[in-house]
């Protein structure tokens, strides 16, 4: 167990060279060069990026500064989900550093949840977390901690402290002896959809919306295609965000349950078929660990810092 | 299974209980279902006027485009029909309520989204003003742990939820008294009628009528 140790520390210290570029249609007062930052995969977007906001604050006008939003090829990027999962699911394939593009205007309202401070990070995190025990415990580690523990847990990731964070996680990874693991694996799936289904699917309003810029829109119509937001001909969600289901580390005769059997079970469209050409790589953290991996292993050393295992589908690169 | 308090097979069955009724008296609650899996969850539009601090129901949505008169826009000058349609717009609301499954808590939760009619979407400011006062002090005491915004996970934009953790413990003492005496309870039906109107959903009675009756 003592080499396992620094899987954590290497999951906990994962970084992502990242340029961020203002959108070219913010209005500037002066120039507004890149800004470069090595991102932690384990953080999230707003928690680690104030030095980003500043500086290209400094190029704005006040009165064009509002709410920061950052967007990768188009895709509005969700903050919250951790920082390495926006990057395994659309990134990966494409060459370092990652080009993120800043937003201040036409914040898209059908696709990202408002950030409107730090508080609103940590009420995701910690409700994740208690997600996570409910499915592993059925909430009584995380009941039982004191409020002194959950703040420790939270300034543990904010200040980007293992030690601190890890003093107090480890009894979340806990559990009784004779369980041989938790009660369910809390862990989410997220596919990449192929490029036909963001851009166009199957409708002409869609198509059109793609084109139109926001302000090309009466008022009226701004805000209201469900399908796609008409900002930037911006892709939206209109699926499933990712696949959450209840599942058990142990089978019923006792065998450990692998990665591969979970994707057998609630993805199996994921796998490859014995003889067939491999489509998709399963990711989690930027690697593809072995489907005969117990996941319950998983669990304990490749979750993200609010204890679910998020695992990212994407296609196989093709070059 | 030896955990399934409330299981997904249960929740399934009260919602359609809970639309068999709604059908009856037009209460407009409906199912969805997601695309490309057996999960759905049950949904109801509706379009409140704010009037102040009391929203006055409305009903279906075509009543809304009638142009009934509110105190506001019968002070207007009649032949500035411009400025009349965007205060009576800015004036009504369209609430959209989800009623989903969460497998993690074994228990449904209340999504809800809320825009003008010209889509502009209400913020989570506006809606703690439209919390009625018997319910801010308690929800206050930590508004993050009860009103947050998250993303629909069938949909996958973002929604009010009021959040589930507190939800199986006051369930449990709510169901406690008629399973002893062994009655029929909707439990779609008893909690919706508790969480519901701290974000103006209000459910008629008959809906609890209506389950009594079933036995």
């Amino acid at each position: 167990m003592t080499d396992d140790k620094d899987v954590l520390r290497d999951v906990w210290f994962g970084r992502i060279p990242t340029c961020f570029t203002l959108y070219q249609d913010e209005i500037t007062e002066r120039e507004a060069e890149p800004y470069y930052l090595l991102l932690p995969r384990v953080s999230y977007l707003t928690l680690v990026t104030d030095k980003v906001k500043k500086h290209f604050q400094k190029a704005l006008r006040q009165e064009d500064v509002s709410e920061i939003w950052f967007e990768y090829e188009g895709t509005p990027l969700k903050w919250h989900y951790p920082i390495g999962l926006l990057f395994d699911l659309l990134a990966s394939s494409s060459a370092l550093p990652w080009n993120i593009t800043v937003h201040f205007k036409s914040f898209p309202e059908k696709d990202l949840l408002h950030c409107p401070s730090k508080d609103a990070v940590e009420a995701h995190f910690m409700s994740c977390m208690k997600e996570a025990d409910a499915l592993k415990h059925k909430s009584q580690v995380i009941n039982e901690m004191q409020k002194k523990d959950h703040k420790q847990l939270w300034m543990g990731l904010q200040n980007d402290r293992f030690d601190q964070f890890w003093a107090i996680n480890r009894k979340l990874m806990e559990y009784p002896p004779e369980e041989n693991g938790f009660r369910y694996i809390p862990f989410r799936i997220y596919q990449k959809l192929g490029l036909s289904t963001l851009y166009y699917p199957g409708t002409m309003q869609t198509k059109v919306g793609l084109e139109l810029r926001e302000r090309d829109l009466p008022a009226s119509e701004r805000y209201l295609p469900a399908y796609a937001s008409p900002v930037l001909g911006i892709k939206t969600t209109t699926e499933r965000p990712f696949i959450q289901k209840l599942f058990r580390p142990v089978a019923a005769d006792g065998q450990l349950h692998t990665l591969g059997d979970l994707l057998k079970e609630v993805c199996p469209s994921a796998i490859t078929p014995e003889d067939g050409e491999k489509k998709n790589q399963v990711m989690i953290h930027g690697i593809e660990p072995m489907l005969e991996t117990p996941l319950q292993w998983l669990s304990e050393h490749l979750s993200y810092p609010d204890n679910f295992l998020h695992i990212s589908i994407v296609p196989q690169p093709t070059d | 299974m030896e955990d399934e308090f409330f299981g997904e097979k249960c929740f399934q069955y009260y919602c359609a209980e809970f639309i068999k009724h709604s059908q009856q008296i037009g209460d407009g609650w409906e199912w969805k279902t997601a695309k490309d899996c057996s999960d759905g969850y049950m949904c109801k539009t509706e379009f409140q006027i704010k009037n102040g601090t009391t929203p006055s129901h409305l009903g279906t949505p075509a009543s809304v485009h009638t142009g009934f008169p509110t105190e506001e826009n019968l002070e207007l000058p009649v032949d500035d029909s411009e400025v009349m349609e965007s205060a009576a717009a800015s004036k009504v609301i369209k609430y959209e309520y989800h009623v989903l499954y969460s497998c993690s808590y074994q228990v449904p939760v209340l999504y809800f989204r809320a825009s003008f009619l010209d889509g502009k979407p209400l913020s989570l400011t506006d809606i703690w003003e439209g919390v009625h006062e018997c319910y801010k002090t308690r929800l206050l005491q930590g508004p993050w742990d009860t009103i947050t915004q998250q993303e629909h996970p069938i949909l996958g934009q973002p929604f009010f939820v009021l959040h589930p953790c507190k939800t199986n413990e006051f369930m449990t003492a709510v169901l406690k008294h008629p399973q002893k005496i062994n009655r029929n309870v909707n439990y779609i039906t008893s909690w919706l009628s508790i969480m519901g109107p701290v974000v103006g959903l209000n459910l008629p009675l008959s809906y609890a009528k209506a389950t009594s009756q079933d036995e």
